[in-house]
């Protein structure tokens, strides 16, 4: 053979396969990059869960040093507990820094990112409660879907609650224990009363009634410890929210602070009293209000009042409710519950990135305890930049 | 000649870059997940033990209620099962009971199983130890 003919031969030849070698070769590849691929993933959500849920960050207090907060004296990201030395229990005042309707101050997602060097990667941190507690056919309880009804209208001074406990699965939760308290006003009178102790049905159901001593209330607030083997969750439900005209109540450390209402009514407000219910079903009467303790809801500053108890922190309160004495062109009592209704409750919280924009995502799971209540946390790391 | 030798040569190197591809044996995915499951099942005993609540149920053999409570701790597609043991005078242990949620099959057929043993020392201030095997697969 010519050799001309030869070397032509033999670079079309080494062509052929070259073009071959470099669609083929990645491919041969590609099961060997993506496994590595996922163990980085798995690596990085591993190590960013880690400093989340065991690192107190610095400020060692960040989410409760500062009442108005400065996200940007937060120089490490985490959400455990200073003062305790167990792992995995959560400061509820950094967990409160992570909701975005909290009225003094929140750490956003992009800031929280970035103080983790997430920076090719985005986050979501869900946090789970133990079972679910809903309406009886069971719609999610909220201002709108409430389990609370008046069984003997136009009196209106019995009220039933009926409530569905399941597992997150869907399936029932007989047995369950419930318990709590009401608390009602109406005009110039206000009252409380512990609901009846009562356990779920064999469908997950209960359904109780109470006999109130003021008739046709109007304001009516009832707090529900549901107990399924010994592990609790809470729920704080009402007739009518009335802190959107009132006042929101927060709480940072052991200081409580009233903020400005969402639609404020130009009202003279006096505290009559602030009870506390902690997370081991008790309540008790924090505080008595005195002449001093008065502000208006449509002036003023933002922070329109706000007080500290020592100790207050330790003991896991869960829900305060205030009794209001409100003035506008009458005296009459108002009640208002707080402060963790978007975090410490019946509901998931979802904090970060929208997790249906991961192609895929590496998902990691801890049990963890806040305000002596238990919540598993969940992690979901992807890749991305949004 | 040459597209011979050069044939050769090409598929002496393709076969030196599938032979390293091939023997590069990096470690699956997957066996991340029993450590993981494991770190689970440990927090959600360390948990339940924190609130006094795995004591109680321990040591008064309420097994359902020690069900109900790991239940609601640990996610909901993870199956567990949970062996009670009592140590006896000689240091034996004896199987005081038993609890599943879920496929018993699982156990055997998965391959990703996680075993976590947690020792409760006592209830009170008595020492009565009790050792706890959580046996946990995801469904």
């Amino acid at each position: 053979m010519n050799p001309v003919y030869d070397h032509i031969i033999a670079i079309l030849v080494v062509g052929a396969i070259f073009v071959w070698a470099v669609a083929l070769m990645p491919n041969v590849n590609l099961v060997n990059l993506k496994t590595v691929e996922q163990q980085q993933d798995r690596n990085i959500a591993l190590n960013v869960f880690n400093n989340m849920l065991l690192d107190t960050g610095y400020p060692q207090d960040w989410g409760s040093c500062m009442i108005d907060f400065n996200s940007s004296a937060v120089k490490r990201f985490g959400l455990a507990s200073a003062s305790e030395s167990s792992l995995y229990k959560l400061d509820p005042d950094k967990v409160q820094r992570l909701n975005k309707n909290n009225p003094l101050g929140y750490l956003k997602y992009d800031e929280a990112r970035a103080l983790l060097n997430l920076t090719d990667y985005e986050f979501c941190l869900r946090i789970i409660p133990p079972f679910n507690v809903t309406n009886e056919n069971g719609t999610k309880i909220d201002d709108t879907h409430t389990p609370l009804i008046f069984a003997d209208p136009p009196t209106n001074s019995v009220l039933r609650y009926t409530i569905k406990v399941t597992y997150l699965d869907g399936s029932p939760i007989p047995n369950a224990l419930v318990e709590g308290y009401v608390f009602y006003s109406k005009n110039k009178d206000f009252d409380l009363r512990p609901v009846q102790n009562t356990t779920t049905n064999a469908l997950g159901i209960c359904s109780e009634q109470m006999t109130l001593t003021l008739q046709n209330p109007d304001y009516v607030i009832v707090v529900l410890k549901i107990t399924v083997a010994e592990v609790a969750t809470i729920l704080l439900t009402m007739g009518k929210d009335a802190s959107i005209y009132v006042a929101d109540i927060n709480m940072v450390g052991d200081t409580i602070i009233l903020t400005k209402a969402k639609n404020p009514s130009n009202e003279d407000v006096k505290i009559n009293e602030v009870y506390v219910y902690t997370s081991n079903g008790t309540l008790f009467s924090l505080y008595n209000g005195t002449n001093q303790d008065h502000f208006n809801t449509g002036s003023g500053q933002h922070m329109l009042w706000d007080k500290t108890f020592d100790g207050l922190k330790y003991r896991d309160p869960v829900a305060l409710i205030f009794d209001f004495e409100a003035v506008t062109d009458r005296r009459r009592e108002v009640i208002v519950a707080g402060p963790y209704r978007d975090i410490l409750s019946y509901n998931i919280f979802d904090y970060g990135g929208n997790i249906g924009n991961a192609k895929s995502a590496v998902k990691i799971q801890r049990s963890v305890a806040i305000a002596g209540l238990i919540y598993t946390a969940e992690l979901w790391l992807w890749k991305g930049y949004s | 000649m040459r597209v011979i030798e050069t044939i050769l040569a090409v598929i002496i190197i393709v076969i030196a870059f599938s032979f390293t591809n091939i023997m590069a044996t990096s470690p699956k995915s997957p066996s991340y997940e029993p450590s993981d499951l494991e770190r689970l099942g440990y927090d959600a005993l360390y948990n339940l033990d924190r609130q006094e609540i795995l004591a109680k149920f321990v040591y008064s053999s309420n097994f359902s209620l020690l069900k109900s409570a790991l239940m609601v701790c640990l996610p909901t597609d993870v199956n567990f099962n949970l062996t009670i043991f009592d140590v006896d005078k000689d240091g034996k242990l004896q199987k005081e009971g038993s609890i599943t949620y879920g496929d018993n099959t699982l156990f055997e057929t998965s391959n990703f199983v996680s075993t976590v043993t947690y020792i409760l020392a006592g209830s009170g201030t008595e020492y009565d130890p009790r050792i706890l095997v959580l046996m946990l697969v995801r469904r």
